[in-house]
């Protein structure tokens, strides 16, 4: 079907620009780091207290680390859209019977791979400074990033078909940023807020993933916190790319 | 007619809503292009050259109207028309973080070509439009001018039946306008239909062979750029008298009022006077000089411009709007 070989091709395309510019993995892996060494000895402490009973604090904190990773791979996209959009790529395919979906498919694929790669990575550089890798755990930690990263992703790329322009992306994207990682848990649990901090935090997608991340790396597979994540993620997933396809189906870019 | 028209439209229309009320982009426009020409949308930034354009190309849908285009409805069959047609925007379209030929074979198969069909192609447009010598750079390395060309041989990639460009030669420098208009030149004769916007008078008078003016949205005049010029009509002399010359002023005066002269005026240091037939005006004209004794000391003989055609029909001046860079 000419959907799914259009996607293979504009995945292969955009592959292509990862794999001439492998600097971007290792620039994704900054963040992370940054905070495996300078943010988390300071929670050393802490272990014991709500929210870090699982055993080393890592265990709590490279978790939400890793929505991090996924969110912040997807959020930024739309840069590089704006640049095809700028440019005319976008409108010169739009004129050729592309697949609408595979163009915002491909590029989506293309995140996913590079977003893998790096939580991979930072997961084995993880283990020595404590963590302890629950390996199926981690398997369905990774459907869950998927899901953030699609959605983050596609949101983006959206954004930036119908903004057309960095400095109106800018405000949103940094906008929505700093409140979803601070109101998902990621850097400190939920379990040491306020109440309304912790009601607010169940309007955020990306915390349920938080929560069950930590469950999961520590085996509980079968935790309600895992069931929750998925329940709020999918039907999450395909409303944003359905919306996002349908701005690609009718961009006035 | 013997064969039927690439581009076919009746009272096509494109209103955009703003806040003093709707603004009438396109607003019917009725065109016809032939196969084999290069027919050229003349006019300034703003007439609804574009707007046409997009319309045609199946970028966004009509108000009213109908066109067709490779025969297809660009409204209810857009998708059979964008496998007819090549398009190449104001903005290029070339990926620049890919090579140029990485571009061309990915345009192919993004029209179902196979690999191998594509890559043939593809090497047969990179001969076609001198790419050789860049084609396996990375496009962010090329110059305005290649990647021009680039951008048009992506659009021939499926072999269209019509290749749309807008405004293609905007920001090139004198030669490489000269070099695209020449690659134009060189599509046509192997066969191709070209239909081009700009708001250049050379342009449009050099590359094409039928143009419509227009402005505010409509078409206000369509011809070939001769018939164009022919019926704006009158050719225009312009004469410098020798320095010594104190009577100018009357001169002028007595010019204007001379019954061959359809219009004159000073334009800095020279007269320039318009005659309906430059045949009988220009003997006429010596005939009077002489007879006041005045000597001349250039006569320079202008026909008519695309510009006159463009001031007659429109009441404005093109070049006064955009001047040539």
């Amino acid at each position: 079907m000419k959907v799914f070989v259009d996607t293979g091709l504009l995945f292969k395309r955009k592959m292509l620009e990862t794999l001439r510019n492998p600097v971007f993995i290792i620039v994704s892996m900054i963040t992370p780091i940054v905070y495996l060494v300078l943010f988390a000895p300071l929670l050393n402490k802490l272990t014991g207290v709500p929210g870090f009973t699982a055993g080393h604090v890592l265990n709590t904190f490279i978790p939400g680390l890793l929505v991090i990773i996924a969110f912040l791979s997807g959020l930024f996209v739309g840069y590089n859209m704006i640049d095809e959009v700028k440019n005319g790529v976008l409108e010169r395919m739009r004129v050729t019977p592309t697949s609408r979906f595979a163009l915002l498919a491909g590029r989506v694929l293309r995140d996913l791979v590079n977003m893998t790669v790096v939580v991979v990575l930072f997961v084995l550089l993880a283990i020595p400074f404590g963590y302890n890798l629950n390996v199926l755990g981690f398997l369905v930690e990774l459907v869950l990033l998927a899901m953030i990263l699609i959605t983050t992703s596609s949101f983006g790329n959206a954004l930036g078909v119908i903004l057309g322009d960095e400095d109106k992306l800018s405000p949103i994207i940094q906008g929505i940023n700093l409140p979803i990682i601070l109101l998902s848990g990621m850097l400190l649990p939920m379990e040491l807020a306020p109440k309304w901090l912790q009601v607010v935090a169940h309007f955020n997608p990306a915390y349920y993933v938080v929560e069950a991340g930590r469950q999961l790396a520590a085996g509980h597979f079968l935790n309600a916190k895992v069931g929750y994540a998925f329940l709020f993620m999918v039907p999450f997933t395909v409303i944003v790319v359905v919306w996002a396809t349908r701005t690609f189906q009718h961009s006035v870019s | 007619m013997a064969a039927d028209p690439v581009v076919m439209t009746e009272d096509l229309k494109k209103y955009f809503p703003s806040k003093k009320g709707a603004v009438k982009a396109v607003d019917g426009v009725d065109l016809s292009v032939l196969p084999g020409e290069i027919f050229g949308f003349l006019g300034p930034n703003g007439a609804g050259k574009t707007t046409t354009l997009r319309m045609l190309t199946t970028l966004i849908p009509p108000d009213s109207g109908r066109a067709l285009v490779a025969g297809f409805d660009v409204f209810t069959e857009p998708d059979k028309v964008r496998r007819n047609i090549g398009y190449v925007g104001q903005s290029g379209g070339s990926d620049l973080p890919a090579t140029g030929r990485e571009n061309l074979v990915l345009q192919g198969r993004l029209y179902s070509m196979t690999a191998a069909a594509s890559k043939a192609r593809a090497a047969e447009l990179i001969d076609l439009l001198d790419l050789e010598e860049f084609a396996d750079r990375i496009a962010y390395t090329y110059s305005g001018g290649q990647r021009r060309r680039l951008d048009v041989a992506v659009g021939l990639m499926n072999r269209p039946q019509i290749l749309f460009l807008d405004e293609p030669t905007t920001g090139l420098d004198p030669q490489n306008r000269a070099n695209l208009w020449a690659q134009i030149n060189k599509l046509q004769t192997e066969g191709a239909t070209i239909f081009i916007t700009t708001h250049y008078l050379d342009e449009a008078d050099v590359l094409c062979d039928r143009l419509a003016i227009m402005d505010g949205g409509k078409i206000v005049d369509e011809g070939t750029p001769q018939e164009l010029k022919k019926e704006v009509a009158h050719d225009c002399i312009t004469i410098s008298v020798e320095r010594h010359e104190q009577n100018a002023a009357a001169l002028l005066d007595l010019l204007e009022h001379a019954d061959f002269v359809l219009e004159a005026g000073a334009e800095d240091g020279h007269i320039r006077l318009c005659v309906s037939d430059l045949a009988t005006g220009l003997p006429k004209l010596m005939r009077l000089l002489d007879g006041q004794g005045v000597s001349l000391e250039t006569v320079r003989v202008v026909e008519a411009t695309l510009d006159d055609v463009f001031l007659q029909k429109t009441g404005y001046s093109l070049r006064d709007l955009t001047p040539e860079g």
